[in-house]
């Protein structure tokens, strides 16, 4: 079996963003040469998600208001306070719980070289506190 | 609107000029985050909504043997935007530090001055190391954005930066205009006196000590001051800053944002004062 992982770079514009990469995790694919086994889309961060769903406008905004209502901002988290490991304030507990509601990766059959994709479904890289720059990885096995 | 209070430490072009930087960075700012490309910093910009931002370097040749971010280097980041307004730092710890605040003022296009004593190990009110720059600054014409209150570096010595040792300072240069970073916290109440008595005294609202910017701003303007005194005593001295890497443009927005101030003090802190204290001064 072979296992090669390939990483990549997005620099999000937003605080929060619904970005595409239904078209890059193929040509990471692709680049692989495995004809057939399973990929693994991870983000590399715990204010980001990877999600599927269908690539409309209207069911970004959607999904993006939904998360903001089930992780609002306002609330006493007990993460709001200096972090001095990073000597920075650490003042996004929002963005990590919405982050976790929509998890860290989405696994995919890999079938002659492509992704398994139902026609109506988009591959996301979801930022949740933008705008940065961030890093996934496609790992695919076969 | 304008950033009144920015480091650009976090910027990658820095580490990629200068190997000290990452020493400097880490060892004596205190900031242990990954390097982020410019488009990171002008995205927070355009997401917080800010139009333009100071960025600030300090001199600690004296104190730890560098600079977080020299004049030449913001003069350097000023090349790659028109948004960025560079400030000057000097070490009062040298002799010739008036002297390369007037030449660096001059040759890079800097607006102000930022000293920070804490970090740069200086006694705010002495006399034969400190004045001299006090009086080139006045002289100028450029405000010094002077850091006040807790410093989150951790050789930072809060106790060198109280705001009551500004006093002789400003009886001394009645035309130098002084701002005092984060509200002095946690000497807020004397940080705010100064405002109140001396209308060269300004205030930037880069307050950050526990919670959110929202909960720490919130706390300080209703519970220590009263935000009445903020509309009626000093709606002109009080300046929007970020204090960006320590926490993101957009939350340090959204906490001036959030208090719900008359829209006329809020556009004031936002802009109109920082767009009328970078206005060429009148030299001394």
């Amino acid at each position: 079996m072979t296992s090669i992982v390939k990483r990549f770079a997005i620099q999000t514009e937003h605080d929060t963003q619904l970005i595409d990469i239904t078209e890059r995790v193929r040509e990471l694919i692709a680049q692989t040469g495995i004809q057939n086994g399973s990929a693994t889309v991870m983000t590399m961060h715990t204010t980001t998600a990877i999600t599927v769903n269908e690539g409309l406008p209207d069911l970004e905004d959607d999904l993006l208001e939904l998360l903001a209502d089930l992780a609002p901002a306002g609330r006493p988290y007990r993460h709001a306070r200096f972090l001095h490991s990073d000597g920075q304030m650490a003042v996004n507990a929002p963005s990590h719980l919405r982050g976790a509601l929509l998890g860290m990766q989405v696994i995919l059959p890999v079938e002659n070289g492509r992704p398994v994709l139902g026609s109506r479904q988009t591959i996301y890289f979801v930022e949740l506190d933008g705008p940065l720059h961030r890093e996934a990885v496609v790992h695919v096995m076969g | 609107m304008i950033d009144f209070h920015t480091h650009p430490v976090q910027i990658a072009d820095l580490y990629e000029w200068d190997p000290t930087m990452e020493h400097a960075v880490r060892d004596v700012f205190g900031l242990y985050v990954k390097p982020q490309p410019m488009a990171t910093y002008l995205g927070h910009l355009d997401e917080a909504g800010i139009d333009r931002s100071v960025i600030l370097p300090v001199d600690c040749t004296s104190a730890h043997g560098c600079t977080v971010v020299s004049n030449q280097q913001i003069a350097a980041l000023m090349e790659r935007s028109d948004r960025l307004i560079g400030f000057a730092s000097v070490d009062p710890g040298l002799p010739d530090a008036a002297a390369r605040l007037e030449h660096d003022v001059r040759e890079y296009g800097l607006s102000g001055l930022k000293l920070d004593p804490a970090l740069q190990r200086f006694t705010i009110d002495d006399e034969q190391r400190a004045f001299p720059v006090y009086a080139a600054a006045a002289a100028l014409g450029i405000p010094v954005l002077m850091h006040c209150g807790l410093s989150w570096a951790r050789i930072g010595r809060s106790s060198l930066a109280h705001p009551l040792a500004l006093e002789p300072v400003i009886e001394a240069f009645p035309s130098l205009r002084i701002v005092i970073a984060h509200l002095g916290w946690p000497w807020v109440p004397e940080a705010v006196m100064l405002a109140i008595k001396h209308r060269t005294v300004y205030l930037d609202t880069s307050v950050l000590f526990s919670g959110t910017p929202t909960e720490s701003l919130r706390h300080v303007i209703d519970t220590v001051i009263g935000r009445e005194l903020f509309d009626r005593s000093i709606p002109e001295q009080v300046v929007f800053g970020s204090n960006y890497p320590r926490v993101d443009p957009k939350r340090a927005m959204w906490a001036v944002r959030d208090l719900g101030l008359r829209p006329r003090l809020t556009q004031r802190i936002f802009n109109d004062n920082a767009t009328a204290l970078l206005a060429p001064g009148q030299g001394a």
